[in-house]
């Protein structure tokens, strides 16, 4: 027999259930895309097409990161401080209009590193103080949150790096830098899922943790490096608004963490763990912004986003708890 | 498949080892001692602090997060979460606002009311759906503060009659503010319900081990939807505090109280895990992170750290209350 | 060099491949090994043998460092060793096939079979698939499998996944650089009767380079496949047979011993049961993992309902509790039918359940003696809708003597005392109430040492005699017949068999073995 090459072998694994559970989402977004389509002229223009493929860019990266966190079981509620914390990181480290600094690419690479390390806290505190990860990620989002107001310290800095600023604003194919950085880390964080120990492990530890532990593999530096790798995307992101907004703001990363959750779960990873992916995730990413622009374009009040969020979420995690109840299970 | 039996801690001893581990015995005077070192710090460091008037200013402050907790008490003593209870008391807010002129006095037990009733159908979808409490609440949190944001159209809503709710900003006897005798009644009264019938056992139980729990014949479903609702009336309570102080409502005017509320209910001692705690706890946690949140500015510390202080707190005193041997695998 | 001579291995016993002597390991009340030797030979298929609860399990888990043991010895090849870890364990060459698997569904294969020890296959944390699906490849031919080494493990069979896990412990032979000793606990509970000749052939194969341990309760199946089979009974090795020409029925013999003289069991104080209407009365109750099940206990009447692993009894116990779903069938309750699945129900129709699993099911931990015990029937310690505490305390005090439950005190946590007055407590729970008509015990004595065993006996004989009728999930077939006045028989989720089992006619072990396998 052949040697299989890696996107053969990855075909190989899905089995006929997964692939037909997988085909869920993307249909679903055809559906929808047709719906919003039929219904609303402005919706199915170019330009909007454009619009929400760029609006997506950064719920992109950060639900690629919170894809790793949640296919281990776990959850991850900082991403809105880390962006925070990292919003103010690199508007003041590049060139801005509250100091001297010109940093460039490196304070862009300091802000992420700075993410990084907030993911790398929470994984800590789960790993060693054994907080459960909503509560310590919700602790680190205070945190972060805390370090952006320190930094804000009163006064925007506006932005005048004219890379960065560039990103948001200039296209390439019809698209946005952004979106094209998006679609990059959408390709690593897949390459990372599928080619590395540190996405397998991660796969792994959500499908049966104590099976790793059984076969002698040290669980818990993985945890705590997928929380970190997590929040380096998160610091992406933060980055990413930066760009968007021309400013480092607080509340660059606002209402990103649940928007992320929902994407993700859109897409068919499960909070459970153990299943999903970067591409899943996706998908998602491009459904829920579909439904959201696609229900503005109709007249739908704008307001309502984190309202249909939310009923999405409980919907799908209850749609995917169902085929699961066992006797006597505990639900917390 | 594949739950193998081999690792799970196996017989445990029964006998000796399972007393209050230090921690623990140190965490249930944690509470106290934090209050009492606070109020020591804040009169050395600000002489004026141990007068009527900041002691009143405190515990107006206190008040709503005193209720807020409480309610949210109850339901991780069930070993569950309320991520939502800071959305809800701002989309009662609004309700409140909305109502006051056309109900008057009435709205005030309409709105408390209809945020049980909000807090009830959270739980009916944790119990029904068996989704976890936290994904319940924190779709929950979104989608109440989508409906805020829509029946208050982005906006404050101004109070212009505000005398069915100015009760609350009279003081007993010249010097207790009445929202703060309100809210040691709201604690005094759910914590003597409690402990006068089967209610505490019951959500000891359902805390401390559901499985078993249910196997006793305990009604673990009713218990956790009641948690839920009395938590949604709670938040109801604490929004018609605010909207007394604040002459209004505003879709997000309460959404700065859920890391404190959270703070206060572990800092209280209170574990995460369920069954460990109580609403006195809880009590005394709040007036902690009051403390803290009005002592910083005494100390000179910028009250951007409050965020940070926030966080630590909550990490922190989650994993000293926490009962690791109920949790094998954390996730 | 020079070795003294009664050291030197003569060449007839070559070295062990694995020796133990005098294990010892204690849980409190109970001693799991009481001085357990065993030798497996190089290239043998070693059978073990044994009740529920004889310490099989207990002496496997020392064997691949999951247990630490008190005391004694363990040798891998003539050299002492201490296991501390499953890691440790594959570094000597020992590897178990857990009962319930222990693969990750959702990776590969192959993933599985090199999990924790991927070698060639991970360069600094980067896969290469290529190298993973030979290196598994190579495991697989080993033991003959066709399975694709890239199929996700959770879309095979569960033989095929079984096979995975036997590909992945002989690993462990690239570890230890010796012939491993693999251990396979009950694989052939869940197995079809083909895939059982597979395993079998499998397990003949592994012998040419390998020792293997090999555990289960089907009696015939373990002398079909081993060369020696070796018993234990109350954690102690009671001896050895060689396979060829022996009979189920002599191993048997030595699993259950010589039943003792005493009236442990309290047969005299057993009452004779008048057959009006039953008190229960279940008619074709179906669920998951059972079928079909008529069961009719009478007032005063104990009904023990005894099975191997996977019959389904368990799951029937909690279905009459209201505590398993159910797809058809109905319970009685003198006459009055009991809505299904409600354990609330159930309770209020006089029925009490007590888990196997005391401490996770049974008893909450953490709240006192009194609130355990006044779970259930709030209404014992109440006026009106308020609790009572002098009402409570003194009806909790009453029970605490009467079934002299040795407690500190009522407000003590439950989890002070020791496993026999735990279990008195759970059992309390349905009694202080005073309205309990139906029992369900799900193995009552498990865990608890002899006295307590004994009282909990006699506290059943006690309730029977006062009318509540019982059904029993015993610990051991010699405690079904012991305590029982009629056994059912369940295998694969059926009821394949009523034995009689009055006092003076109890049936023998053997009559009921032969039905459950």
């Amino acid at each position: 027999m052949t040697v299989t090459s890696g996107t053969a072998a990855s075909r190989r694994i899905f089995r006929r259930g997964a692939a037909f559970r997988d085909a869920g989402p993307p249909v679903a977004l055809v559906v929808l895309f047709l719906i919003f389509a039929a219904l609303s002229p402005q919706f199915r223009s170019i330009e909007n097409v454009q619009n929400i493929v760029d609006a997506a860019a950064v719920l992109a990266v950060v639900t690629c990161g919170i894809t790793f966190v949640l296919m281990m079981g776990s959850i991850d509620l900082s991403a809105a401080g880390v962006m925070g914390a990292s919003a103010l990181t690199v508007s003041l480290l590049v060139a801005n209009n509250r100091n001297d600094n010109d940093l460039g690419l490196l304070g862009i690479a300091v802000a992420v590193v700075l993410g990084c390390a907030f993911g790398c806290l929470s994984g800590l505190a789960l790993v060693l103080l054994k907080v459960p990860s909503f509560m310590a990620t919700l602790g680190v989002s205070a945190i972060g949150l805390g370090v952006a107001t320190l930094m804000f310290a009163g006064v925007q800095p506006n932005i005048t790096d004219a890379m960065l600023k560039s990103w948001a604003i200039e296209r390439f194919l019809g698209l946005s830098y952004l979106t094209w950085i998006a679609a990059a880390c959408i390709l690593v964080g897949w390459l990372i899922q599928r080619y590395t120990r540190l996405g397998r492990y991660a796969f792994a530890i959500g499908g049966a943790e104590e099976v790793l532990t059984l076969s002698g593999v040290k669980v818990k530096p993985y945890k705590v490096a997928v929380f970190a790798l997590a929040g380096a995307f998160y610091g992406l992101g933060g980055v990413m608004v930066t760009s968007q907004l021309g400013a480092g703001l607080v509340q660059a990363g606002n209402g990103y963490d649940f928007s992320a959750i929902t994407a993700a779960v859109v897409g068919g990873t499960l909070l459970t763990g153990g299943r999903g992916g970067v591409l899943h995730s996706a998908v998602g990413v491009v459904l829920v912004m579909v439904l959201t622009n696609g229900l503005v374009q109709i007249g739908v009040s704008p307001y309502w986003q984190g309202g249909v969020e939310g009923l999405i979420v409980v919907a799908a995690v209850a749609a995917a708890v169902i085929p699961q109840r066992r006797r006597n299970q505990v639900v917390k | 498949m594949s739950t193998p039996v081999a690792v799970q801690p196996v017989a445990e001893p029964a006998t000796g080892r399972n007393g209050p581990r230090p921690a623990q015995r140190l965490t249930g005077f944690m509470p106290l001692i934090a209050l009492v070192a606070l109020v020591a710090a804040l009169a050395v460091a600000d002489p004026d602090f141990l007068t009527a008037r900041s002691l009143t200013a405190v515990a107006r402050t206190a008040a709503p997060l005193i209720v807020l907790a409480a309610g949210a008490t109850l339901i991780v003593l069930c070993g569950g979460i309320d991520l939502s209870i800071a959305a809800l008391a701002s989309l009662t807010t609004v309700l409140l606002a909305l109502w006051l002129p056309a109900l008057g006095g009435l709205a005030t037990p309409v709105v408390i009311a209809v945020a049980a009733a909000i807090g009830a159908v959270q739980g009916l979808a944790h119990v029904l759906l068996r989704i976890p409490s936290f994904i319940v609440t924190l779709g929950g949190m979104s989608i109440l503060s989508a409906v805020a944001l829509v029946v208050s159209g982005a906006g404050t809503v101004r109070v212009v009659d505000d005398t069915p709710v100015a009760w609350l900003e009279l003081y007993l006897g010249g010097y207790v503010p009445m929202s703060a005798a309100m809210a040691l009644l709201v604690v005094a009264l759910i914590a003597a319900v409690l402990k006068a019938t089967p209610l505490q056992s019951w959500i000891s139980a359902t805390g401390y081990s559901e499985s078993a729990a249910r196997l006793a014949g305990t009604p673990v479903d009713l218990v956790k939807i009641g948690a839920f609702c009395v938590s949604g009336a709670c938040a109801g309570f604490a929004a018609v505090m605010l909207v007394s102080r604040q002459y209004s409502g505003g879709p997000t005017m309460a959404d700065n109280l859920l890391l404190p509320a959270v703070a206060a209910i572990v800092v209280g001692g209170t574990a995460i895990t369920g069954g460990h705690g109580s609403l006195w706890r809880s009590l005394a946690g709040a007036l902690v992170v009051t403390l803290l949140r009005v002592g910083l500015p005494i100390v000179g510390v910028p009250s951007a750290y409050e965020q940070i202080l926030y966080g630590v707190i909550i990490v922190v005193a989650v994993a000293l209350t926490l009962d690791w041997s109920k949790v094998s695998i954390i996730k | 060099m020079s070795v003294p001579a009664e050291r030197e291995p003569t060449t007839s016993a070559p070295v062990p491949a694995l020796e133990v002597r005098g294990l010892v390991k204690h849980y409190p009340g109970v001693k799991a090994l009481d001085g357990v030797d065993l030798v497996v030979h190089q290239h043998e298929v070693l059978g073990l043998a044994g009740e529920n609860g004889a310490g099989k399990s207990t002496l496997l888990k020392a064997l691949v460092g999951l247990v630490t043991p008190d005391a004694g010895e363990i040798y891998v090849r003539g050299e002492a060793v201490k296991l501390r870890s499953v890691v440790d364990a594959a570094d000597h060459g020992i590897g178990m096939v857990f009962q319930e698997q222990s693969l990750v569904p959702n990776l590969t294969a192959a993933e599985n079979i090199l999990l924790g020890g991927e070698g060639g296959a991970v360069r600094r944390g980067v896969y290469r698939w290529d190298v993973m699906r030979r290196l598994a490849q190579e495991q697989l031919d080993k033991i003959g499998s066709k399975i694709d080494p890239l199929a996700r493990t959770d879309s095979l069979s569960f033989a095929d996944r079984q096979m995975v896990e036997i590909a992945k412990v002989l690993r462990i032979e690239q570890r230890s650089q010796h012939p491993p000793v693999i251990i396979l606990d009950e694989p052939t509970s869940v197995l079809e009767s083909k895939e059982i000749e597979t395993l079998f052939a499998q397990i003949r194969r592994l012998r040419e380079f390998a020792s293997v341990v090999f555990v289960s309760h089907r009696l015939d199946e373990v002398l079909d496949v081993c060369d020696r089979v070796a018993v234990l009974r109350n954690g102690q090795s009671v001896g050895e047979v060689a396979t060829a020409g022996a009979v189920p029925r002599e191993l048997h013999r030595m699993m259950i011993g010589s039943t003792g003289s005493d009236d442990h069991y309290h047969e005299n104080a057993a009452t004779a049961v008048e057959a009006e209407q039953p008190r229960l009365s279940v008619r074709g109750l179906s669920g998951q993992t059972f079928h079909d099940i008529d069961l009719d206990v009478a007032a005063g009447e104990i009904v023990a309902i005894v099975g191997v692993h996977g019959s389904g009894r368990e799951d029937v116990c909690r279905a009459l509790f209201g505590a398993e779903p159910t797809t058809g069938g109905e319970i009685r309750m003198d006459g009055k039918k009991i809505s299904l699945p409600n354990t609330r129900a159930a309770c209020a129709a006089g029925i009490g359940y007590v888990p196997a699993e005391r401490k996770t099911e049974g008893m909450v931990g953490p709240m006192s003696v009194a609130d355990n015990m006044t779970l259930t029937k709030q209404k014992a310690r109440c006026s009106g809708p308020f609790v009572a505490p002098g009402k409570q305390a003194g009806l909790v005090d009453r029970w605490i003597e009467r079934l002299s439950i040795r407690t500190p005190g009522r407000d003590t946590p439950i989890q002070r005392l020791s496993g026999g007055n735990q279990q008195k407590v759970v059992l309390a729970r349905w009694l202080v109430g005073g309205d309990i008509r139906l029992l369900l015990l799900d193995h009552p004595t498990r865990g608890l040492d002899i006295g307590a065993r004994s009282e909990v006996y006699r506290l059943m004989r006690e309730l029977a005699a006062n009318g509540v009728a019982t059904v029993l999930l015993a610990d051991s077939l010699e405690e079904a017949i012991g305590m029982a006045d009629r056994i059912l028989v369940m295998n694969d989720g059926r009821v394949v068999a009523e034995v009689a089992c009055p006092n003076g006619g109890k049936p023998s072990p053997l009559d009921l073995v032969k039905e459950m396998v």
